[in-house]
């Protein structure tokens, strides 16, 4: 059974993978733009264009190039960079762990102001209190991340400059890492200033990105925790002498939080798409940022490495939110 | 604590329930119940038998705007309780047996720590005591294999096995009062009957006060020593059991009595309480509201 659904699962996602990966194969060479006339210097003749063209196979059909492709592709090969001259592969893994960990500060942010400000509302219901966290989630919701990342420029890069407003660290500090996971490795190397440093560099961007998602869960979660609240075991449980915030947090909590995730999980591949424009705005040096250059400078084999890589993301995160809701609900764990 | 002898476990004084919109749910409501008794509360559907139970347990639905009148657990006053202890003297001195075991537990968390949570967090056991009293329980409620249970969810278990687990649950810190709303409505019939025989045997072995709602006159003359008879949220009648079932003084009663089918009298026609009683009885109620208000505006 458990098999049948990791083989269902393993399949599909090999499926959508393929699909997207000839979507954008085909999207990015019929989309108008020419990466080898943008390499060339101006005076170049049609000639020199061609047998650069011909050197990175564009002279061939499209299906033949993607044959071409997807073969290097199986052995691990996703092609070079025309414009940085370094296999896709290297590039593009070199810069994931800044995204990873950008999106994931996002996340935990997003869950920990929104779940706080669910379970108050949930605490403060029917009160004016409620209504104002209502209006509040409301407002920052509608307002968007790459809007929220402008404020905060705005905000603590101009006016009142505490924060740094570009780049992932202080490039004064020295460090040799072996990856690119900044606060991990700093964490485990007890290099805490690199972890300080590429923290307070994360926090106006991952804020940015977070803001509408806590607004999100905040009002979904206690729109869900007021219904749970009216459940017979948490009726029982008050009777039994736990105060309202107790009840909340060891009753009604956990069962509110199962509908929740599954909207948690949509946003959160949403949120990732957010940082392409988000890192760019905070000169970020993660994938989102690094994919806005190579559609410039259409870098054919750089973007299919970079959607590729986002869409195996989606795919991983979407496999993540199914596992935690087996592990939240017991009606499914147990078949 | 040590009870007074005369002390009453439970005593409801002149208790009134209203609603914002000015419907009454509760009228002047008193009732009493000596230390290991047992009162049913009965009354057609929406006579405000359920109200009563979450008066005195502190449970009354947010949208019951007033409410006058006092409630006493063994003499104390409930009124002059600051709310945050008021729950935990209420918690400690009372538990409740709810209506539909499907939806009084948990479905996220295994039956061990729903029951001795309370045991360890409110009335201060230490998780030992509290297991072990989990498991004495769940024993004298004919529940096979407790180990097993303690670490299942509400899920893997049967209704019948749910309501059993929530009598447990309810009798384990060892409580003056019991609230019983329905415990056996949600249940299949021949079900029934054994939770009812449970929760007779675990009230006469623990001496336990219970507070019996039902609208099931059987139920009534094989649990109770007094009845309490509601109607519109009012006291109708207030007698010891046997005197509602010889000579019952209202007529309501009587037409509830009668309208209880007997197995053993299966010849006798099934006779409801009848429509010009219940018509005259929602005149009176009516008109007392009248009174009541123009009462209140003077
Ligand atoms: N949450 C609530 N908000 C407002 N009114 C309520 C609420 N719950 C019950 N009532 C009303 O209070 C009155 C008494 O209800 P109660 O639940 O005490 O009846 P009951 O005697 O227990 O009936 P039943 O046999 O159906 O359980 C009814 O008129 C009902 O409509
Ligand atoms: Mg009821």
């Amino acid at each position: 059974m458990l098999l049948k659904n990791v083989l269902v699962r393993l399949i599909t996602t090999a499926i959508t993978l393929f699909g997207v990966a000839v979507v954008v194969f085909v999207l990015v060479r019929v989309a108008p733009g020419n990466p080898i006339a943008m390499m060339l210097p101006p005076g170049a003749t049609s000639e020199d264009i061609a047998n650069l063209s011909a050197l990175y196979g564009f002279d061939k059909s499209i299906f033949e190039q993607f044959v071409i492709w997807l073969g290097g592709v199986l052995r691990g090969d996703f092609g070079t960079s025309i414009t940085l001259r370094q296999p896709v592969a290297e590039l593009v893994l070199g810069r994931l762990p800044a995204t990873l960990e950008l999106s994931t500060m996002a996340l935990f942010i997003a869950l920990g102001l929104g779940g706080t400000v669910a379970v108050i509302g949930a605490r403060k219901r029917d009160t004016a209190t409620e209504v104002g966290l209502d209006l509040t989630s409301g407002a920052v919701l509608s307002i968007p991340d790459f809007l929220w990342g402008l404020i905060f420029v705005l905000l603590f890069g101009v006016l009142w400059p505490i924060l740094s407003i570009s780049g992932r660290i202080d490039p004064r500090i020295e460090f040799d890492f072996t990856t690119n996971f900044y606060i991990f490795e700093g964490l485990i190397r007890g290099r805490f200033d690199v972890v300080m440093s590429t923290l307070s560099h994360m926090l106006m961007p991952a804020m940015s990105l977070a803001l509408p998602l806590a607004a999100m869960i905040a009002q979904l979660l206690k729109q869900n925790l007021k219904e749970v609240l009216n459940q017979d075991y948490t009726t029982l449980a008050r009777v039994r002498g736990f105060s309202e915030t107790s009840v909340i947090l060891r009753e009604a909590l956990r069962n509110a939080a199962l509908p929740t995730l599954a909207l948690v999980g949509v946003q959160f591949t949403f949120l990732i798409g957010g940082t392409v424009i988000v890192e760019r705005l905070f000169a970020f040096e993660g994938l989102g940022n690094m994919a806005i250059d190579a559609v410039i400078n259409r870098d054919l084999p750089l973007i299919q490495g970079i959607v590729l890589l986002f869409a195996a993301l989606f795919t991983v995160i979407n496999l993540l939110v199914d596992l935690s809701y087996t592990l939240l609900n017991p009606r499914l764990r147990h078949g | 604590m040590t009870t007074q002898p005369h002390e009453k476990t439970l005593e409801i004084r002149q208790l009134n329930a209203t609603l914002p919109n000015g419907m009454r749910l509760l009228r002047d409501v008193s009732l009493t119940l000596e230390p290991g008794e047992v009162r049913a509360l009965v009354g057609e559907s929406g006579a405000g038998k359920s109200m009563i139970g979450r008066a005195v347990l502190g449970i009354l639905p947010s949208a019951v705007v007033h409410s006058s009148g006092d409630i006493l657990l063994e003499g104390q006053s409930l009124n002059a309780l600051r709310p945050k202890t008021r729950r935990s003297t209420v918690a400690k001195m009372s538990a409740l047996i709810p209506q539909d075991p499907l939806t009084a537990l948990n479905p996220v968390r295994k039956i061990g720590p729903q029951i001795t949570d309370p045991l360890v967090r409110i009335h201060r056991w230490s998780r030992d005591r509290a297991l072990k009293r989990a498991l004495e329980l769940l024993e004298r409620v004919h529940i096979r294999n407790p180990e097993r249970v303690i670490n299942s969810y509400p899920h893997e278990l049967s209704g019948g096995m749910r309501q059993r687990i929530l009598i447990a649950a309810a009798f384990a810190p060892s409580p003056r009062l019991i609230v019983a709303d329905e415990p056996t409505t949600a249940l299949d019939v021949t079900v029934q009957k054994q939770i009812l025989q449970l929760i007779r045997e675990l009230q006469r072995e623990t001496g336990t006060a219970v507070l019996f709602v039902t609208h099931d006159m059987g139920v009534v003359a094989k649990i109770s020593q007094k009845v309490t008879v509601l109607f519109a949220g009012r006291v109708l009648e207030d007698a010891p059991t046997e005197a509602i079932f010889n000579d019952a003084t209202h007529p309501y009663t009587r037409g509830l009595i009668a309208a209880t089918p007997t197995p053993n009298a299966t010849a006798e026609p099934f006779r409801p309480v009848p429509q010009d009683l219940i018509a005259q009885l929602q005149r009176d109620t009516q008109a007392e509201d009248m009174r009541f208000y123009q009462g209140g505006r003077k």
